[in-house]
């Protein structure tokens, strides 16, 4: 099976890559071994949120130059500061297409607020999180009521409540915990479902239960003007049932992410996945790359679990496998390797070096920033130390930068994943 | 004791991943879910057996957890063995209905005799009506037609012509070609032809998949032992590849042979494919026969076994390779039937719940002939929308026949 472009990973990057190469006409298949790390993300795309010093960066755009200048091998400078803009407003443009619009603050960043009711400076974020709405609504110091759905164990409300107004932006607000009951949790007995997300999501998707759920909403929110819930508000179309909420309620409506399953993650999943089949691309899903053969500095063909010794084969192929937590990455005790080529990784000796004692450290851990160091072209050398010619690495498997110290993610998944497809797409018009 | 080699639950992190995808789940309450009931339970489970949650039935073994799965646990392989390591069966007149669907040797052996009499008969209010109330088959659903003979007998007379090809394949033809449906057999033996290969048979039994379904291991065991046997001896001085045009069939002879049962399969482990991959490699080496232009609309739903298999991708390349065929790829969905689970009453109204979103899908493409590997999905698809089902290698000996026509 001959390809132009075969991706290695179906998560945020590979797929924004996938689409940016159908989109011009290749043909490109997805492996992909299980969902995505998208499944337990936060559903807001990073582009650089701090400095290195910890600091809060608020326009990302500007910031980035002087970012690019004193990180010479972070994949950001690899890219070049207009890829990085560019990249991300297609990806806007794409997912806008399939229901999830994004919205950033007029070019700046923006604070979205987390399970636990801290700050996090992101990009872009979908309407129920960040919109002018909420932007303007939070000017006039509105009192916030922040619900839960009772038996929903992922998620505190009083917990979120009280660390939020710890918080010096938001001190002298009004915040309250509320907590609503959902009729159909009334049988309990009879239903052994466990309330996790998606559960809950599916009731509140139903055109039938939603004018139900706005009363109860509207009357815990009492005299307040945002109400802040767990992001539950539907998979396929989020955005209808958002507005009507709001609609109904009167209220801004805020989603909150929640532990995973994170149902604003898989709005961005479903959406990448349905534009990429859409345009023809091939997304085959359940199987493992386990291997590829490299002749000349050239990857010529890969096998995975299911297809056994029948060759897969493309002129160009991107890893996108993600960190450890993804597969992209493998640990032992006193090693790391990188599984399907045994690409060679930076790293140094002694697993005690590879985090810091203190999980939430603000400098983060430093096994963040291991992975697969590539030439100036996102291009990977092989065992020997010779650049693979038609290989690329995107997203959480690159080296040298650090998704949680800058807020740095979603932008290189994504930026990465679109330098590695143009470049790609020019070789395939030569 | 624990068997070592067997605590793929152990992998499970907890995020609830498979229960997004399990289309039981989505579409009913009764059902917690393939985490709660595989890797959960199982712990407990296995340390006191009267913990079984008599939720476990509710699972088809559709095996969307196990590909959604970001932690490689086999998770339906845990529910569907835990199913029937510790519940206790009762004696209920569901089980002689259990045992009627699953063995589909026996019921399509007898009916093929009777053909023109059992399918007047299975298609009559009454006798629905006694099938739903005694055997609890629901009344709605409509039987597969059975055969005049089987396809073995019929291929014992017209396999003369076989001997002149030099390569040769094994197929595997399995029950809906034997007892159901004869043309699909003849319509692989002319693609086979064209392809340069004659087709030879040799004995078999059913796969085992509606055994394993239903609860009768130890008989889905015996077939599988004696298919390994019997196929391994026919290919084991060749090169020969097995072939099977049912991507269940397939399925259980490559996966659930060693996984779920537990057997040495490799008399046939690497020869036994799905019929479309065999084919894609022959085109890929420059083998593609003379086609005809299929001038058709075509919706081609992917069904769940060939997922797990990772089958799909050769028959997508394969259809594409029919002149004329507008094919249109529809988005991965259970059609709920998932072999025997929508014969059963207590089921079908799940069954039909989950495969409403692939009816309403295929809807939104008007398509003039809905395309699939597997003949349950057929049955469901036909008789829950108005579209006429086909499999890829009946599009393809088509094709094929219409270029030799006109060539002649």
């Amino acid at each position: 099976m001959n390809y132009d472009c075969i991706i290695i990973g179906g998560g945020i990057s590979g797929l924004t890559a996938g689409i940016k190469c159908v989109h011009e006409g290749l043909s490109c298949a997805i492996i992909s071994s299980g969902m995505s790390a998208l499944h337990f993300s936060s559903g807001s795309i990073d582009m650089l949120g701090y400095t290195d010093d910890g600091d809060v960066v608020y326009e990302p755009h500007k910031y980035i130059d002087e970012f690019i200048d004193s990180h010479k091998n972070h994949p950001y400078a690899k890219c070049g500061r207009d890829i990085v803009a560019e990249s991300l407003q297609f990806f806007q443009e794409q997912v806008a297409n399939r229901n999830v619009q994004f919205f950033h603050n007029n070019s700046s960043n923006h604070f979205h607020v987390t399970a636990l009711g801290t700050l996090k400076p992101t990009y872009l974020s979908q309407r129920s999180v960040f919109n002018e709405k909420v932007r303007n609504g939070f000017a006039s110091k509105p009192s916030i009521a922040i619900i839960n759905f009772e038996g929903f164990r992922d998620f505190h409300p009083e917990l979120a409540a009280s660390n939020l107004k710890k918080n010096q932006l938001f001190n002298d607000f009004e915040i309250f915990a509320r907590t609503i009951q959902l009729s159909e949790f009334n049988n309990t007995d009879k239903n052994p479902h466990e309330f996790r997300s998606i559960d809950i999501a599916r009731i509140l998707e139903k055109d039938k239960n939603i004018e139900r759920i706005a009363s109860q909403v509207k009357e815990a929110a009492g005299n307040a003007l945002f109400a802040g819930i767990p992001a539950l508000l539907g998979i396929h179309d989020s955005e209808r049932v958002h507005r009507k909420l709001e609609e109904l309620t009167g209220l801004i409506i805020y989603e909150i992410p929640t532990l995973p399953p994170s149902i604003l993650g898989m709005r961005i999943d479903d959406a990448l996945k349905t534009i990429f089949a859409d345009e023809g691309g091939v997304f085959i899903a359940g199987d493992k790359v386990i291997s590829g053969e490299i002749d000349n500095n050239t990857l010529t063909h890969i096998h995975t679990e299911n297809y056994g010794k029948s060759q897969l084969s493309a002129q160009h192929y991107i890893l996108s496998t993600g960190s450890f937590f993804s597969g992209g990455m493998v640990s032992e005790f006193d090693s790391i390797h990188e599984p399907v080529f045994g690409l060679q990784l930076d790293y140094p000796k002694g697993r005690s070096n590879w985090y810091s004692q203190n999980f939430f450290d603000r400098k983060s851990h430093p096994f963040l920033h291991y992975g697969v160091d590539t030439d100036n072209n996102l291009r990977p050398r092989d065992k020997n130390g010779e650049t693979i010619q038609n290989l690329y690495c995107t997203g959480a498997i690159l080296a040298n930068y650090d998704p949680i110290r800058e807020g740095s993610g979603g932008g290189v998944a994504i930026s990465t994943a679109y330098f590695a497809a143009r470049q790609i797409i020019e070789k395939c018009k030569e | 004791m624990i068997k070592l080699e067997n605590i793929s639950f152990d992998h499970c992190i907890k995020c609830t991943v498979c229960t997004v995808y399990c289309p039981v789940a989505r579409v009913t309450h009764l059902y917690p879910g393939p985490k709660q009931s595989g890797p959960d339970t199982e712990r407990l489970r296995i340390k006191s057996p009267e913990l079984l949650d008599i939720s476990l039935k509710y699972c088809s073994n559709c095996k969307r957890c196990e590909i959604a799965c970001p932690s490689d646990v086999k998770i339906a392989d845990i529910i569907q063995s835990a199913k029937w390591k510790y519940s206790k069966r009762s004696l209920k007149l569901s089980r002689i209905r259990d045992f009627l669907l699953s063995r589909t040797d026996l019921m399509g052996g007898v009916a093929t005799w009777f053909s023109p009499i059992v399918n007047f008969f299975t298609g009559l209010g009454i006798v629905k009506f006694f099938l739903n109330t005694f055997l609890k088959i629901p009344k709605q659903r409509r039987f597969p037609k059975y055969a005049q003979g089987t396809f073995e007998r019929w291929f014992k007379k017209n396999s003369n012509e076989q001997q002149g090809y030099d390569k040769k394949v094994l197929y595997f033809h399995g029950c809906y070609v034997n007892y159901n449906y004869h043309q699909q057999g003849k319509d692989v033996i002319t693609v086979m032809n064209a392809l340069g290969y004659g087709v030879e048979m040799t004995d078999e039994k059913c796969c085992g998949v509606p055994m394993i379904a239903n609860g009768f291991l130890k008989k889905a065991t015996k077939n599988a032992k004696f298919n390994i046997k019997s196929l391994g001896k026919a290919v084991s001085n060749s090169e020969k590849r097995i072939i099977a045009s049912s991507s269940s069939c397939a399925l259980a002879m490559k996966h659930e042979y060693p996984n779920l049962l537990e057997l040495d399969n490799s008399p046939i482990a690497d020869r036994v494919d799905y019929i479309t991959r065999f084919i894609f490699d022959e085109f890929e080496k420059g083998n593609i026969p003379e086609m005809a232009p299929v001038n058709l609309r075509a919706a081609y739903h992917s069904p769940c076994h060939l997922e797990r298999m990772g089958g799909v991708m050769y028959t997508i390349e394969v259809l594409r390779k029919i002149p004329g065929l507008d094919l249109k790829l529809l988005h991965s969905e259970c059609c709920g039937i998932s072999g025997t689970y929508g014969f059963k009453s207590e089921y079908y109204t799940i069954a039909q719940d989950v495969g409403n979103e692939l009816f309403d899908r295929i809807d939104a493409v008007k398509p003039e002939i809905v395309v699939t590997d597997c003949e349950t999905c057929k049955w469901q698809i036909e008789m829950s929308t108005s579209y006429e089902v086909t499999h890829p290698i009946s599009l393809l000996a088509k094709a094929i026949r219409g270029a030799n026509k006109s060539g002649d």
